[in-house]
């Protein structure tokens, strides 16, 4: 589903779509499009995105055409999420122990839904860290 | 018309008259049309007009528009200083980025200042090393404008303070005031020769502002630093003029000058302050010694816990600290009492107990303990009719202490399993001592049959009646309970027990113990009728026959007419007949640990008369002397004299003349029986069997200790009678008179004896005499003559030998001896005696030659190496003697006296190796065994001494040397207990051998010594000789 959704093909690109948003909230994945856990992460971005673009807005960057920010971000996993607000990376508590990203792929729409309106609603108040409804620590899948 | 071009790039066209209008005018129709507000217009002239002066804005209403040059169809540009950021800003398409191309040498987010993060340290760090000097470059080289606020960052020199505040934000570039780190926002903006151009003129406004107030500003800027100078002075200006007078001072006051000490905090010495951390040991101590145990115990459970256990207060409550804690819940107990209601609340005794109750755990036996409790929860969950699991679930509460919930449990276990009896009596055992009793009393109620829950009933009682009462409760329902008689029996009196026992007797009459219960009880005549019944009730048992004649005896005993011993008899000898009718095998172990017993309550009687009718049972006919002999022995052994007595009676009324058993009933007579009886025994015993001569002996040495000689020697002459030709008795008659002083008599019988014909002992024996009389012609003569009767005889040559040394006639005593050896050569003794003799005469090289000559005539003696080896030394070849003592313990390897010798000859410090090796090869051996004693006497070990010196005793009880050696060691270490000790020892042991021990005991004068004077004799030899050495 990631033709749905708008790719960033540079880091400039990538930059000033962060810089552009004053409103809402920036979520970037990256990855690849052919990436198996990209494809469900891409599904539930592409199936979100109409519903929650009053306060964010989904962009696709593909790891290897923009590999500007693999060491900065640490992207090293398959499927990597970010958020940004106001030119400033939010960090989300997800209990797994990063909480820089959500690494890997949420298959959930309305999980996805949520963890967004909590970082935006903590971006908006100021926050660096929000904490997420749902705890992802390893723990609760067994 | 002018025209009007606006910063978006658009013209406007306004219709004014620049000859007619003013510039506030102009500006006013400006701001209508481009929306650019009045205040932001100025105006750049001097390119059109530099003659002009510069026009403020407070005379724009009086100059008009020509007058800058404007005229008709005339362009103005209004260019929007960039002050505020946004309204510069281009107005772009939103997603204008995701076409249009990146800049050159764009570095990715550092445009818009990201920074990264390093969470995964295992990879590395997230960020570029040389991160920060490459951003800061290469920002300046993406952003040569900077955007066109931002002034020119030359001649920053002595400006006004708009251009200072500027310069500031030069310096940092990444900083702008506005858009904050974000600089690089409008790095994109191209710089066109518009911009150009506002930059020159606003360079020229800057330097023409910067001239205007030139002077004024620096002659304000050298006032501020003049003032700043007088209020600051330096030091060298504050102390010129004392300086100036120093050139006054003479080469004296220079020196005079104090030197300055070094006080500089640097140098100060620091104080020795040292900070340790507290071990943990003493942390640990004091929490302990602060701890209070709180568990109650069981005990005082008991007690009902209403009353606080001060005995149970550890003695650190009596802190300071503790106190403390007292008042402060005194207080609060108080005030709990005095709440509004008048009521207390809370009893404070009792809170008090239960502060004292409560319990500190760990984390861990709490975590066993629900574990426990969730298993046994599912235990009585899944199977409440599980005793058990109750009992478990209710046991882990009362553990945690939680006796509520324990005694909850239960009760619930009570419910679910009420006909289990183990159920009950843990609820009685954990319910409150008050509730116990009605607890108890639900259980009987419900299982009326069991004996447990009516004795735990009896016990909850506390007065005997009480107890008795419930016993006997119990009994109605249960009557042929044993146990429940027995402990009603046990309650009552002596009445009340009889009466009680013949009611029980008739319940369970098949158990024994009530009948003899009742037997015990009733007298004489009614316990005899007793026991019929019990016989015709259990005719098999045996104890009841035994008893029986039990209570014969004692009747006997107490009434002396008529003695019932025979009665005993009877009555066990019908028993075992019955018995054995009634197909009972009789047992004779059994029997016999019966008669032991019947012995140990005083029935002397029934014990022999069950020995006698059962001794014989069971036993082959050719085992018969053996067993009984054993079980006499080991009734000896267990302390059952009577009974051993018994056994040999009987066994000797079957072998009247059997020597052997004669001889143990002696024996145990005299170790255990009085002298009467062991007469009388040996009397029975010399009638019965009148050739053996031991016994006779026996009989006579007993009569001689006892002192009476006359009787003795009555003995011995009925002896003799009896055994005409018997040596030991004319010798022990010999003996008896000899010891006795009665020289004369005994002269007569060995005289008789030699008539007799007497063996060589005789002869021996009559020249001892002679020669303690001092008769040296008759000692001679009796010696020749006994020599050409026995020349074989050994000790009648050294006795002559020994006669002629006596009296220094040594070519005899040579003679003697020589002679001797042709006759035995393999006697040792002799040899030992010539070489001593030739060493004397002729010096070492002859005993020398002697000795080698014995040597190999008898190899392997030990006493001739110890001779040669001894000579050696006495003359100082030590080197010899260790040559010698090499050889002789290759020959003997076996012999203890080498080994010793060796251990003793060996220097000090390597004679506890000699001493092991000398264990290893001969370990029991006496002499090796006293050499050890002596080393560790030398080393003051005198525990260790003393249990080798015992050890050697025991091992060569016959050897006076070792307990001479002992005595002495016990003179030195000893208490005067242990040398009684050692010296009765001694005597019971009558030693007669060992090289000191009898070179005295033997010696004339000694002759009739005790010997425990020749044992202190052989003392003070051994330390006479320990002084001279």
């Amino acid at each position: 589903m990631s033709y749905l959704l708008p790719h960033l093909h540079s880091g400039w690109a990538v930059d000033q779509s962060i810089l552009a948003e004053e409103e809402r909230l920036v979520v970037i994945r990256f990855g690849h499009d052919w990436d198996e856990t990209c494809m469900q992460m891409d599904e539930v971005l592409a199936s979100v995105a109409e519903t929650i673009k009053n306060f964010a807005v989904i962009y696709l960057v593909d790891i290897t055409e923009v590999p500007d920010f693999n060491t900065m971000y640490e992207l090293y996993d398959p499927s990597t999420v970010m958020f940004f607000f106001r030119n400033k990376h939010i960090m989300i508590d997800l209990g797994t122990g990063n909480n820089n990203k959500i690494n890997w792929a949420l298959k959930d729409k309305q999980e996805f839904i949520d963890i967004i309106e909590t970082v935006y609603r903590g971006a908006r108040k100021g926050r660096g860290l929000v904490i997420a409804p749902k705890d992802y620590s390893t723990k609760y899948r067994y | 018309m002018v025209f009007l071009s606006i910063p978006n790039g658009k013209t406007l066209s306004i219709d004014v008259n620049p000859n007619s209008t003013t510039i506030s005018a102009f500006e006013q129709l400006a701001h209508q049309r481009s929306d650019v507000p009045q205040s932001f217009l100025r105006y750049s002239l001097r390119m059109r007009n530099p003659s002009r002066v510069f026009v403020d804005s407070k005379d724009s209403d009086s100059i008009l528009l020509s007058d800058l040059g404007v005229s008709r169809f005339s362009t103005v540009i209004i260019h929007v200083l960039l002050l505020g950021g946004m309204q510069a800003a281009p107005p772009k398409p939103r997603l204008d980025f995701l076409n249009s191309k990146p800049p050159s040498n764009y570095v990715a987010g550092l445009g818009r200042g990201a920074t990264g993060f390093t969470t995964r340290s295992d990879i590395g760090p997230a960020r570029a090393a040389p991160d920060l000097p490459d951003r800061s470059a290469l920002a300046t080289a993406a952003a040569p404008g900077v955007g066109r606020g931002a002034g020119k960052p030359s001649e920053a020199e002595a400006e006004d303070d708009e251009e200072a505040e500027e310069k500031r934000y030069d310096e940092n570039q990444t900083f702008d005031e506005f858009e904050g780190n974000d600089v690089g926002l409008f790095a994109n903006a191209e710089y066109d020769e518009d911009d150009k151009e506002a930059d020159a003129i606003w360079e020229s406004i800057d330097q023409r502002m910067d001239s205007r107030r030139k002077d004024r500003r620096e002659a304000k800027l050298k006032e501020e630093i003049e003032k700043y100078r007088a209020s600051n002075p330096k030091i060298t200006e504050q102390f010129a003029d004392l300086k100036r007078k120093l050139h006054t001072l003479s080469a004296d006051e220079w020196d005079s000058i104090p030197e300055i000490g070094d006080y500089s905090l640097r140098n100060k010495k620091k104080k020795f302050e040292s900070f340790v951390p507290i071990p943990d040991t003493l942390l640990e101590k004091a929490k302990k010694e602060k701890e209070l145990v709180m568990a109650l115990d069981p005990k005082s459970r008991a007690a009902g816990g209403s009353e606080t256990p001060w005995g149970q207060t550890p003695v650190t409550d009596l802190t300071a600290v503790g106190e403390g804690r007292g008042t402060v819940l005194s207080l609060k107990l108080d005030n709990l009492s005095d709440s509004v209601s008048g009521q207390t609340v809370v009893d404070p005794k009792g809170y008090l107990t239960d502060l004292k109750s409560m319990k500190r755990t760990t984390d861990e036996e709490i975590y066993d303990r629900n574990r426990a409790r969730l298993l046994y929860k599912s235990l009585t969950q899944s199977n409440p009719k599980n005793p058990n699991g109750w009992i478990a679930a209710a046991r882990v509460e009362e553990v945690d202490g939680k006796i509520k919930a324990a005694r909850f449990q239960i009760q619930r276990g009570c419910e679910e399993c009420p006909k289990n009896e183990d159920v009950w009596l843990e609820a009685c055992r954990l319910a409150n001592p008050e509730d116990a009793k009605g607890v108890i009393a639900k259980g009987v109620k419900l299982i009326p049959n069991s004996v447990k829950l009516w004795l735990e009933a009896a016990k909850l009682e506390h007065d005997v009646e009480n107890k008795s009462r419930v016993l006997r409760k119990g009994l109605e329902h249960i009557p042929d309970s044993v146990r429940l008689w027995k402990a009603v029996v046990e309650l009552a009196n002596e009445e009340d027990a009889r009466i009680l026992l013949h009611r029980a007797v008739e319940c369970c009459p098949l158990h024994l113990e009530l009948w003899v219960a009742l037997a015990r009880l009733e007298t004489y005549a009614e316990s005899k009728k007793v026991l019929n019944k019990a016989r015709e009730k259990l005719p098999k048992e045996p104890a009841i026959w035994i008893t029986a004649a039990k209570l014969e005896e004692a009747n006997g005993k107490l009434d002396e007419a008529n003695d019932n011993t025979a009665m005993v008899g009877k009555i066990i000898d019908r028993g075992i007949k019955t018995l054995q009718r009634e197909g009972v095998v009789i047992d004779r172990e059994n029997w016999m640990s019966e008669a032991e017993a019947c012995e140990r309550v005083g029935s002397v009687a029934t014990c022999q008369a069950i020995i006698k009718n059962t001794i014989g049972i069971g036993v082959e006919e050719e085992d018969r002397k053996r067993t009984w002999v054993a079980d006499a022995d080991e009734c000896k052994k267990r302390g059952s004299i009577e009974t051993a007595r018994a056994i040999y009676a009987h066994a000797l009324s079957v072998f009247l003349t059997k020597k052997s058993i004669w001889l143990k009933a002696a024996q145990l007579e005299k170790s255990h029986g009085s002298r009467e009886s062991l007469d009388a025994l040996l009397r029975k015993a010399v009638t019965y069997v009148p050739q053996a001569e031991v016994l006779w002996l026996m009989g006579a040495k007993e009569k001689w200790l006892a002192g009476d000689v006359p009787a003795a020697r009555a003995i011995l002459q009925e002896a003799y009678a009896a055994i005409p030709n018997s040596e030991e008795i004319w010798l022990a008659a010999f003996k008896l008179e000899f010891e006795n002083k009665e020289p004369e008599r005994a002269r007569m019988l060995l005289a008789k004896a030699r008539e007799r014909g007497g063996t060589e002992r005789v002869w021996m024996k009559s020249a001892i005499v002679e020669r303690e009389l001092g008769n040296v012609e008759e000692e001679r003569r009796l010696l020749n003559e006994g020599l050409k009767q026995f020349p074989t005889f050994f000790k009648l040559w050294l006795m002559l030998g020994q006669l002629e040394e006596r009296f220094k006639h040594l070519e005899q005593a040579r003679k003697a001896y020589d002679t001797g050896l042709k006759h035995c050569p393999h006697c040792i003794p002799l040899w030992l005696s010539l070489a001593d003799l030739e060493e004397k005469v002729n010096g070492l090289n002859k005993a020398r030659a002697i000795l080698t000559t014995a040597r190999k005539k008898n190899p392997g003696g030990a006493e001739l190496w110890l001779a040669a080896i001894r000579a050696e030394l006495r003359h100082d070849n030590k080197r010899e003697a260790e040559h010698l003592m090499s050889k002789a313990l290759q020959d003997c390897p076996k012999s203890g006296i080498l080994w010793a010798a060796d251990i003793e000859m060996a220097p000090r410090p390597r004679r506890k190796t000699k001493s092991i090796d000398a264990m290893k090869k001969c370990d029991r051996d006496p002499h090796v065994t006293i050499a050890v004693a002596k080393l560790f006497w030398q080393d003051k070990k005198v525990e260790k001494a003393r249990a080798w010196f015992e050890r050697a005793v025991t091992v060569g009880p016959d050897i006076g040397d070792f307990w001479a050696l002992f005595y002495k060691f016990e003179l030195q270490h000893g208490s005067d207990e242990d040398r009684k000790e050692v010296v009765a020892k001694c005597v019971a042991c009558e030693p007669k051998h060992g090289e000191k021990w009898q070179a005295i005991s033997k010696a004339v004068e000694n002759a009739h010594q005790p010997i425990e004077v020749i044992l202190k004799r052989v003392v003070n030899a051994l330390s006479k000789e320990e002084n001279s050495a």
